[in-house]
């Protein structure tokens, strides 16, 4: 684990890290990865990837439409908005 | 220096199912914003997403019809990234064990046919929409579309033209639309797709580096990037310049690319497994029904134009090249027993129509009922192809019933031997001069007297008729 890396997480994750912080999150982490860096011992090469560890599967829908028109009470719970829309600081492509 | 092109296609098709993929919120497209948007769609704390099974079977369908395999165990991944109209700030879709793989599909372009290899199909969430040109300094944001199913359908890099991509949008759309599992409707976004391009020195073994046209939506614009981005990376290389692997927009006012930094930094989407939710597993007797119950597909419907009601090989290309006028074709087929002119008239003046007004037969005013009964009214006698052609043209513009227009135009065919004969007989003798050379042995001259009686019934006449009256007068004649 260095700088560089967890400079790239914290901006993909839209988390800041206090520069005062920095050194020793990097240290935990590195630790965290070499703890959990111990299951690649295991040789896994003949066993299928694990998508769930429930080992139940799924419970499925039918196509039905079930929603209540909530519009109202979700834009007014929302941190900005106007009567119509979700407001967020402006995003350009 | 020779360039080839390598071209891959990511289509992104919308089911056409009534709810969205993991909630009960409604897909229909145009509502007023935000009225469509369930908890799930939010992605409020505490939610549980449950798949629906509906968009399983149509992924399938499509997976059936392009000879795939069908996981019948397939399970959901995050896709990590932040956007504004992705609530979650993931996306739930299918990365390692996507619902089909490795299908194929048979595009046709001008005078060769060739077969593209489709990598996988799997299902995922569509995201909302930002509108960013209305608010001063924010973006808006309507979350009705959010949680839509998708199938992103991923072709092999196997396309090598821009009229092959085009070729082959297009036969996926026919396929889907077939097959009932989509609209097909570009103009709503029901179809969107990304492109990969990249080119090569002719007959080397790697790819060079790829750019990624994003969120093409028009037959016109798939063509007109690719050209633009082959041109484009031709003259990099050629100037001794590299292509840069990034994502770029097509402006189609200015018709050209650009690079979208936007996208560039958020490349790393960390997939994994998705913990709220288990495989979905698709039993043998589902599969086995949902083949048992595929629609006719294109090509079928070709071979059974041709061989059970004996069209010719072009109609029947014609007829099935879209779902809308196969329709037509069977719905009209249904009030007259002349199949075969219906589909001499759908091929014939109906396209005519259509390609005037750059439509597809389905937003025409033609009406299956209409234009059967049309059809009827020829074969029947009660009125001429000639009217008929003036008849159509009047429902294209309005939409009137035809059997109104025949009564109140007037229009019902002359069929009365004796008033035709009476009308021959006045063409003959005001027309010395061509009954003269007629009888000379200019044969030819035989449809200026079948047009002049035409005339004088405003094309009402029988023509089978009036041909037949026309040559016995004439050739008593002495």
């Amino acid at each position: 684990m260095d700088k560089k890396t967890v400079t790239t997480i914290s901006y993909l994750s839209r988390l800041k890290i206090d520069d005062e912080k920095e050194e020793k999150i990097i240290n935990d982490l590195g630790n965290i990865i070499e703890f959990v860096d111990q299951l690649n011992d295991v040789d896994t090469s003949e066993i299928a990837p694990l998508a769930n560890p429930l080992e139940k599967t799924a419970k499925t829908r039918k196509d039905i439409v079930t929603a209540k028109n909530l519009k109202k009470e979700l834009l007014d719970v929302a941190p900005s908005a106007n009567e119509d829309y979700f407001l967020v600081p402006r995003v350009v492509e | 220096m020779s360039w080839e092109t390598v071209i891959g296609l990511e289509i992104h098709v919308q089911l056409s199912t009534k709810s969205k993929l993991f909630s009960g919120g409604s897909t229909e497209f145009g509502a007023e914003s935000n009225t469509h948007v369930d908890l799930i769609d939010m992605g409020l704390p505490g939610v549980l997403p449950v798949a629906n099974k509906e968009a399983f079977y149509k992924a399938i369908r499509f997976g059936l019809a392009t000879g795939a395999n069908i996981n019948q165990t397939s399970s959901f991944d995050r896709k990590n990234y932040f956007y504004p109209d992705l609530p979650k700030g993931y996306q739930i879709t299918q990365m390692a064990q996507p619902i089909v793989e490795k299908g194929s599909i048979k595009i046709a372009v001008d005078d060769y046919e060739k077969e593209i290899n489709i990598t996988r199909a799997h299902l995922e969430e569509d995201a909302g929409k930002s509108i960013h040109d209305m608010f001063e300094g924010e973006t808006g944001v309507d979350l009705n579309r959010a949680g839509t199913p998708l199938l992103e359908i991923v072709s092999e890099p196997e396309i090598s033209s821009a009229k092959e991509a085009v070729a082959y949008f297009k036969a996926i759309r026919q396929l889907v639309t077939f097959l009932d599992i989509c609209d097909g409707n570009m103009a709503q976004g029901s179809m969107r797709c990304d492109v990969n391009v990249s080119i090569k020195k002719s007959g080397d073994k790697e790819l060079g580096t790829r750019a990624e046209l994003k969120n093409i939506n028009s037959f016109k614009f798939i063509e007109k990037a690719i050209n633009f981005e082959i041109d484009r990376q031709i003259r990099l290389i050629e100037n001794g310049e590299c292509v840069v692997q990034e994502t770029r927009l097509y402006d189609s006012e200015k018709n050209e690319t650009r690079s979208m930094r936007s996208k560039e930094e958020a490349n790393d989407y960390r997939y994994f497994p998705c913990p709220d939710l288990l495989p979905v597993i698709i039993s043998d007797k589902e599969l086995k029904e949902i083949k048992e119950n595929l629609p006719e597909l294109p090509e079928e419907k070709e071979m059974r134009y041709i061989q059970e009601i004996g069209l010719e090989e072009s109609e029947a290309k014609i007829i099935s090249s879209s779902k809308a006028m196969a329709n037509m074709f069977e719905e009209a087929s249904s009030k007259t027993n002349d199949a075969k002119l219906i589909a001499k008239w759908l091929v014939g003046d109906v396209s005519a129509l259509l390609n005037k007004d750059n439509i597809e037969i389905d937003e025409s005013n033609l009406s299956a009922e209409n234009f059967g009964i049309l059809i009827e009214r020829i074969s029947d006698n009660t009125i001429s192809g000639k009217i008929a052609k003036s008849v159509l043209e009047e429902i294209w513009e309005n939409g009137s019933n035809v059997d109104e227009i025949i009564k109140t135009k007037g229009l019902i065919q002359i069929q009365d031997e004796s008033l035709l004969e009476e009308i021959a007989s006045k063409v003959i003798d005001a027309n010395p001069d061509q009954v003269a050379t007629y009888k000379s042995g200019k044969d030819k001259l035989f449809g200026f007297f079948v047009g002049q009686v035409m005339k004088e019934t405003q094309g009402k006449a029988n023509p089978k008729s009036v041909n037949l009256i026309l040559k016995e007068l004439l050739d008593n004649l002495n």
